[in-house]
């Protein structure tokens, strides 16, 4: 559908510039606690506590000193400290943390609760999932030595599943060449490839991670997809981001994947 | 239905009955004497009678007059009236009238093809009409003529934005409009994101649209009947006539095939920028890094027949077929795209008598796409359609000159292909399909009382009884319509009017544009279907000598079982598609102003309306009601076509709009989101449609100059669209504004985009 969009140019045909900038005035918003944490197996538990703005204020996202954070599992209740700090492998800034370190069980439930000094409230749950492993990586040559890239995985026919699939380069510090989220509604239980586009070449080093996700964070995701995507899609309705949590926005979820590198080779 | 609604035209038809009385009835057809067309809305009558009746769709007319000798006069715009005698001896007779055209240099200056005298008179109000001829004239995007996009100049007629072919009638969306050519329907009226309407204007001979104060025989949508009829074919010779475009060409070739007796039509269209886009793929066939530019075309063809059996039966065999095409094909990879509709109709029209006839169509419609994508083993398939099989018959009988009373009845089936998706690969590593099927009945069946009760007091009174089975469920109702006319003095009218209709069908849409790939979905035990009553009363005016006709009509329409659809909800490929549907109501109210003038040099028709618009669901915007998209406070219309001499014509369109209803993101929020992935901003939209875009106006400006070329006709008609340049409004978005490195956002604005600037053209036209 997407590739009709490329049509639009047909009509821009004598050269002009069709976009100017206008002044809009905006609503008064009352900020929300924006919240983002992930449970990663190994890892400490980090969390990142801001606030949601108004469209046109300072682009930096004001943070929530007072927030008060607390992870709860297995009868414990952690608290991770504000002490805002930059996590270099994750390339992720955080704004709470604590040295306890993860190891989530497949079954388990974490609960996540942000509480600040202004009385806002906000509180998630996640259940930890497997993670499925990919079973096949290969690709295939055309004629104009292009390469595409096939992933197999086996689907689990017990559970509904939902499934996060990305590609990089050489590193993960660099945006994604490709991110998709789906469901397992049309390949329940079934031998599964995602593939791509003749978009590599040989000697590309590929790095291939499938996470096993929860049905919230899927739909959390294609949210905000849908909602970045509403904002300069004149055909697209405007979507409010599913949030996961209670009270405010963003996401409470762990991240259970398997990561394959590969070097695209004749 | 309102109960006192039904008894009260149960107690019309039992009280109207009783005043059938035998006349001697003189009815016939009137065409044009050149190439035997229909004209539809001549006026035939008998002055010192004072009666007189207009012809309808087929150019048919019927009196009925006493015993004696009469001046029968036809007249109609654009040709010579013609007067002849008549003995009216006792028994009924057939009078066929031909009139002949005024001249042959640019007759087709006609703004209205039915008199403003007859429009005051007529029994129906919310009438638009419209004939190519008109069309023909006025300034056209890209210059092509377009029927629907004439019709958005009209009051109560709006389009959902710059350059759209969609009609949105008295805040009823484009999936409430019954588009019906030659009595089939057509389902999806447009080619290309809606710039661009499915209708040939060389093929078709007139449009009306109703807008209101429906009749009974039209069932099966909420806002609006747009009926378009195809040429019927010249009855003397073989013509051929086309247009060279901008952006394409037409063709149509028509001509008896047996004098007198049988007619054909032939037309087709065809865009070619596909053609310069293969030239330049072609030259930079080759070149590392050069990405080729998809194809994409549309095309269609029209065809009718029409073959008088005998003096009481005629056959009319009509078809459409068009396609848009968009592909790209490369190294391994290939997709296609195309949609489109077929229609064929087999129409059978017999006089049992000159009281009694019958009009019987079968046909068969459809409208599909198909998305087939393959890239190396794989392939993906994804197809929609909709296709129907219908059968109606709709009778007319003459009772007495004070009633025609029409009945009929109707029966679709109905067969929803919805989502049906396959992706394979070759090595059968993967194969699943998703997507339902759905099969569905509808049915119709009305009677209705074309009553002049006096001289000054007519009413046309209906019932129809709609029903709809689908997935086990059964759906029935009965829709009344009422439509009545009271002429205050000889040039002043006031008319009233009540519908009540019913929709089985849903468009599956989730934006505010035509999309290809929307598909329709039928009522099942979960989806009830949607439901409108519509009250609109008015006061028309005739002054000036006849030359000025003023109409004023207020409207007010309730809409029930709305559809709309949760946020972020999949509608191509979902085997629980009902999932996904939300229901609310609307309500849709205005006030609409007419002017138009159809004599002298200078003609044209002002138009103003004054709506609103809103829809209320409780899962959007927090459960409070919201403007739709298309909610316009103010629209007005101005055309002026002006006769400079016999071979110059100048037209000027003007129009204004406040402009659509849209949401925007009032607030954002960082997502750094996993490893990997940029951090960004996340748009918080809250209320739905809150915000306005500038108001839009647009003056197009045409020319037509008529050739003298050594055969046939010619002519050139120049237009701008958009002549002085606005820069309309088409959607506002936010974007980030960056550091100089390009790496730091540093703040936020607001852009506006608009879609056309000034565009002229040119097309040569041609008929011999």
């Amino acid at each position: 559908m997407k590739r009709l969009l490329y049509l639009l140019p047909l009509f821009f045909i004598v050269g002009c510039n069709m976009e100017k900038e206008i002044e809009i005035v905006l609503p008064a918003h009352e900020p929300q606690l924006v919240v983002e944490c992930y449970i990663e197996d190994g890892f400490p538990f980090e969390a990142t506590v801001l606030e949601s703005s108004s469209y046109f204020d300072y682009p930096a996202p004001p943070v929530v000193p007072s927030a008060q954070v607390y992870i709860m599992y297995r009868d414990q209740r952690v608290k991770l400290n504000y002490s805002p700090g930059y996590n270099s492998r994750t390339n992720r800034y955080f704004t709470h943390i604590t040295t306890v370190r993860a190891q989530p069980i497949p079954g388990e439930t974490y609960s996540l609760e942000v509480t600040d000094d202004k009385g806002r409230k906000v509180t998630g749950f996640t259940t930890i999932l497997p993670k499925v492993p990919i079973t096949n990586v290969e690709w295939r040559f055309n004629e104009k030595d292009k390469a595409l890239l096939l992933t197999t995985f086996q689907d689990d026919p017990a559970m509904p599943n939902y499934y996060r699939y990305m590609t990089h380069g050489d590193t993960l510090k660099e945006g994604s060449l490709r991110d998709f989220t789906t469901s397992d509604e049309l390949t329940n239980g079934k031998e599964t490839t995602y593939g791509s586009g003749y978009d590599y070449e040989e000697g590309d080093t590929l790095i291939i991670s499938l996470f096993h996700i929860e049905k919230q964070y899927y739909d959390f995701l294609r949210s905000v997809r849908d909602a970045q995507n509403a904002n300069g899609n004149p055909f697209a309705q405007p979507a409010r981001v599913k949030s996961s949590l209670q009270g405010g926005i963003g996401i409470f979820t762990n991240l259970a994947f398997d990561r394959d590198t590969v070097i695209i080779k004749k | 239905m309102p109960a006192y609604a039904f008894r009260l035209i149960i107690l019309l038809f039992i009280v109207s009955s009783t005043s059938f009385a035998q006349g001697f009835r003189v009815s016939g057809f009137v065409r044009s004497a050149t190439d035997n067309q229909p004209l539809i809305g001549a006026t035939v009558a008998v002055r010192e009678l004072g009666t007189g009746t207009t012809t309808d769709a087929r150019g048919f007319y019927s009196l009925n007059l006493p015993p004696g000798t009469h001046q029968l006069q036809a007249t109609y715009i654009g040709f010579q009236p013609l007067t002849q005698t008549i003995q009216v001896n006792g028994s009924a007779q057939t009078i066929n009238i031909g009139l002949q055209p005024l001249d042959n240099q640019l007759q087709e200056v006609v703004v209205e093809a039915n008199s403003l005298q007859q429009k005051l008179t007529d029994n129906r109000m919310s009438v638009e009409q419209l004939t190519t001829r008109e069309a023909k004239l006025l300034p056209a995007l890209f210059g092509e003529v377009d029927l629907i996009k004439t019709l958005q100049l009209k009051p109560g007629v709006q389009s959902g934005g710059e350059g759209s072919s969609g009609l949105y009638v008295r805040g009823g969306g484009p999936d409430q409009n019954l588009v019906l050519l030659d009595d089939a329907v057509i389902y999806n009226p447009s080619h290309l994101f809606g710039f661009f309407s499915v209708f040939n204007p060389d093929a078709v001979r007139s449009v009306e649209l109703y807008k209101g104060g429906f009749p009974a025989q039209f069932g099966g949508r909420l806002s609006s009947v747009l009926e378009v009829q195809q040429n019927e074919g010249n009855n003397e010779k073989i013509g051929v006539n086309g247009g060279i475009g901008l952006i394409s060409s037409r063709l149509t070739i028509d001509g008896p095939i047996v004098k007198d007796k049988a007619t054909f039509l032939v037309s087709g269209r065809r865009t070619y920028v596909d053609t310069f886009t293969r030239l330049i793929n072609k030259l930079n066939e080759g070149k590392k890094d050069y990405n080729p530019i998809p194809d994409y075309y549309f095309y269609d063809f029209n065809a009718r027949v029409n073959y008088k059996l005998s003096a009481k039966d005629e056959l009319t065999l009509s078809g459409y077929y068009g396609r848009d095409f968009f592909t790209f094909n490369d190294a391994g990879f290939s997709f296609s795209f195309d949609w489109g509709n077929t229609m064929g109709a087999l129409n059978w029209r017999h006089s049992f008598n000159t009281r009694l006839f019958v009009n019987t169509t079968l046909a068969a419609t459809g409208y599909e796409y198909k998305i087939n994508n393959k890239i190396d083993v794989f392939s993906f398939n994804l197809r929609s359609a909709v296709q129907d099989f219908t059968l109606k018959t709709d009778f007319e009988w003459l009772a007495h000159d004070k009633h025609t009373i029409q009945f009929g009845a109707s029966g679709i089936k109905h067969n929803f292909t919805v989502g049906r998706l396959n992706f394979d690969s070759d090595d059968d590593r993967q194969n699943f399909s998703a997507g339902n099927d759905y099969t569905a009945n509808e049915f119709g069946a009305y009677i209705s009382d074309d009553y002049s009760l006096t001289t000054q007091l007519a009413v046309n009174y209906g019932l129809r009884l709609s029903g709809f089975n689908s997935d086990g469920k059964t759906y029935a109702a009965l829709e009344p319509r009422v439509a009545t006319r009271y002429t205050i003095t000889p040039n002043t009218t006031v008319k009233a009017s009540y519908a009540g209709m019913m929709q089985y069908i849903h468009l599956l849409a989730n934006s505010g544009a035509s999309l290809p790939t929307d598909i329709w979905f039928p009522s099942t035990t979960r989806v009830r279907p949607q439901r409108s009553q519509q009250v609109a009363a008015g006061v028309s005016h005739l002054f000036g000598n006849g030359k000025y006709l003023i109409t004023n009509e207020v409207y007010y329409k309730w809409m029930h079982r709305q559809i709309d659809f949760r946020d972020g909800a999949n509608l191509f490929v979902n085997d629980s598609l009902e999932n996904e549907f939300l229901f609310g109501k609307g309500e849709s109210y205005g006030n609409e102003i007419y002017l138009e003038k159809i004599k002298g040099r200078t003609t044209g028709w002002l138009g103003y309306t004054l709506s609103w618009t809103y829809r209320q669901f409780d899962e959007i915007n927090d459960g409070r009601r919201f403007p739709t998209r298309y909610d316009r406070r103010h629209d007005l219309s101005l055309v002026v076509l002006h006769k400079v001499n016999e071979r110059l014509h100048l037209t000027g369109a003007f129009v204004y709009g406040t402009g659509n209803a849209f949401s925007l993101p009032v607030a954002r929020f960082a997502f750094q989101d996993v490893e990997g992935k940029e951090p960004g901003f996340v748009p918080i939209y809250t209320d739905r449609n809150s915000f306005r875009l500038d108001a839009s106006h647009r003056l197009g400006l045409g020319v037509v100059w008529k050739l003298k070329p050594k055969r046939g006709e010619a002519d050139l008609t120049f237009s701008a669209y958009n002549a002085y340049n606005r820069r309309n409004p088409y959607f506002v978005y936010f974007e980030q504004v960056k550091d100089e490195a390009e790496e730091e956002t540093i703040g936020f604005r607001a852009k506006q985009v608009s879609l056309f600037p000034v565009i002229p053209s040119v097309t040569y036209n041609f008929k011999f």
